[in-house]
């Protein structure tokens, strides 16, 4: 499985048919996953979606069709100064984006974040800033 | 061929003393043998650097003008403990601030301290003839202090355990956010790194033994508290000179919803006396095993999961239960390699001798839970009979029930007693207005609910987060077999 990160902006769905529309769209793939993680923020609704591998281009294209925003990149923001590579935030990094480097300090890959923020509150440094 | 401190020391001051760290000492043993290594090898140094929530430091600030006796005190405005002499104080990393808590503690303080930041000092006095002065309010840095020694009763765990979280709900621990149903892993310790894993029968570390600690030079007081030398986690009290230590070393911490802690570092030399030594540095972290416990059961004894290596916690990713689960370090391997390197640098440039320790560290304590004089009371003792409606019944029916048997909870099951969910009398109240006729319009299906053996603090816990005021009792087989509600609890 693999996890992707959607966002239903603000003012997207203003009754239950724009609910139903997008839900159906999904359904019609055949696909059943997991839903990691609901929360509101101020951009709108964000869902952490884990999706079977090959499903992945489907689901995405079907959520941005739909204008959902999917997989925003690089949301997070490590302070380097601040980090003390202790490693609270890598178990909870769904992609990995949040790694060692060989020598054992902290390392983040940007390109893999999908910005699903599990991270933020997982560091005793506050060195994990949700980028703005 | 056996060694004496005083051969080290003086091949130490030569500047020919052979120094390695103890992962280095794995590979060295593993090729060479023990009895190669003993030969050639001096000293094996160790290190760790974690969060350690048994830390802190005594500061006297010399006397004021007039003189003051410190009643209460804050630095920062983390209080501080003052129930010694007139200017004495001890500040504990765990204290947090009164006005934002869980952003800034007295770890964080030590942290600027040693920074050579400035610190506020706010205190007050009850008076005396001796002390007249009230109250003060000044600024100082660790250079004006006379005495800035940090004092750790509780250092250096000889190993930790990791931990999961088998409920449904995040948690967040002193060993950090563990997500639900097994979601993620989190360590502590620095397996072959480890000072107290490389002696684990703490035959050369003891009372007086000199080690690095935040940077500077300490001393192990002797064991700390808690030790626990059967259980091997064995641990170290602490102590060292604040002024000489650095804040690379030393770090303030919190973990959200928790609290704050400090990151420490320590190194401890381990001198190779003879080839049994030897062998014991050589520990790798296969070799070093700990055990899975599960947090999500709010338990002294919680659930032990199964055993792990240290080897397997590196990996990144453990198995629990046919799961793979992303495992990751609370403690900081950079660091602890960076610590015994340092520590290895101090030895070979002459820097720092070894010494005997006065008295080893016990090695047949026993480690006891707390004596608690009041029973514990489980939701077993306090539970009533639950007033129970079932699912398919009008919303007349628990109207009247409400009013009989005087309750605000109706508890809704199926046939066979198995908890549907909770309609209160608001609900009623509700449906009333809205105009509503069927139960399944006003129930509330996502239901926290207890059991009989939990404690009654953890279900009065549960109702204070949800902002709720009953629970309903269920057995293993979701049957309903009482409620409790917050008038129990009174």
């Amino acid at each position: 499985m693999t996890i992707i990160n959607a966002t239903v902006p603000l003012g997207l769905i203003k009754n239950i048919d724009d609910y139903s529309r997008i839900i159906n769209e999904i359904l019609k793939h055949n696909v059943s996953f997991n839903i990691l993680k609901f929360s509101t923020t101020p951009e709108g609704i964000n869902l952490l979606l884990d999706v079977p591998e090959e499903k992945i281009k489907t689901i995405t294209e079907s959520l941005t069709k739909n204008n959902i925003l999917v997989n925003k990149k690089g949301r997070v923001v490590i302070d380097e100064d601040i980090c003390i590579d202790c490693g609270a935030c890598i178990s909870l990094c769904p992609t990995d984006a949040l790694n060692f480097k060989d020598d054992l300090s902290v390392n983040f890959s940007e390109e893999k974040c999908i910005g699903c923020l599990l991270c933020i509150d997982s560091c005793p440094r506050f060195a994990i800033q949700e980028s703005r | 061929m056996a060694k004496t401190y005083k051969e080290i020391n003086d091949k130490i001051k030569n500047g020919n003393a052979v120094v390695i760290t103890a992962e280095e000492m794995v590979k060295y043993v593993e090729e060479n043998g023990p009895k190669v290594a003993a030969k050639e090898i001096d000293v094996v140094t160790t290190g760790t650097f974690g969060p350690m929530c048994s830390s802190g430091a005594f500061l006297n600030f010399g006397h004021s003008d007039p003189p003051i006796k410190f009643e209460h005190l804050w630095l920062n405005d983390v209080h501080a403990y003052h129930g010694n002499a007139a200017v004495d104080c001890y500040i504990g990393v765990t204290r947090m601030v009164d006005i934002r808590p869980f952003e800034y503690g007295g770890g964080h303080v030590i942290e600027d301290l040693v920074a050579r930041k400035k610190i506020r000092l706010k205190g007050n006095s009850y008076t005396t003839d001796c002390y007249p002065l009230a109250e003060i309010d000044t600024e100082f840095t660790i250079d004006d202090l006379n005495q800035a020694i940090l004092c750790n009763p509780r250092n250096a765990y000889q190993r930790y355990v990791c931990a999961v979280n088998s409920s449904d709900r995040t948690l967040y621990t002193y060993m950090g956010k563990l997500l639900p149903n097994f979601g993620n892993a989190h360590f502590a310790g620095a397996g072959a790194l480890s000072p107290l894993s490389n002696d684990p029968n703490y035959e050369t570390i003891g009372i007086g033994t000199r080690i690095f600690l935040g940077g500077g030079i300490g001393y192990v007081l002797g064991e700390g508290t808690q030790h626990n030398p059967k259980g091997r986690f064995g641990t170290l009290f602490l102590k060292g000179d604040l002024k000489q230590m650095t804040s690379e070393y030393l770090r303030g911490a919190t973990y959200p919803e928790y609290g704050t802690s400090m990151f420490v570092g320590v190194g401890v030399p381990i001198p190779i006396l003879n080839e049994d030594l030897a062998l014991k540095t050589a520990v790798s972290n296969s070799e070093i095993l700990t055990d899975i416990i599960d947090y999500g059961i709010p338990r002294r004894n919680r659930p032990n999961i199964r055993q792990i290596s240290y080897e397997e916690l590196f990996s990144g990713e453990i198995d629990i239960n046919g799961k793979k689960v992303k495992c990751s370090s609370l403690s900081s391997q950079y660091h602890a390699r960076k610590i015994a390197n340092e520590l290895k640098e101090w030895i070979e440039k002459g820097d720092f001798l070894l010494n005997p320790p006065a008295e080893t560290l016990p090695t047949d304590s026993i480690y006891k839970p707390m004596r608690q004089s009041l029973e514990l009371k489980f939701v077993k003792d306090l539970k009533r009979k639950a007033v129970t409606c079932y699912e398919d019944c009008e919303i007349k029916i628990v109207a009247e029930r409400i009013i009989n048997k005087n309750t605000n909870h109706i508890i809704i099951t199926t046939h066979e007693n198995k908890l549907r969910g909770i309609v209160t009398s608001f609900d009623i109240t509700k449906a009333v207005a809205q105009d509503k006729h069927e139960i399944k319009e006003i129930i509330t299906k996502k239901v926290i609910t207890t059991t009989d053996n939990e404690p009654i603090d953890v279900a009065a816990r549960k109702m204070k987060q949800h902002e709720i005021s009953a629970l309903p009792v269920i057995d293993e087989q979701n049957h309903v077999v009482g409620i409790i509600t917050s008038e129990e609890l009174m």
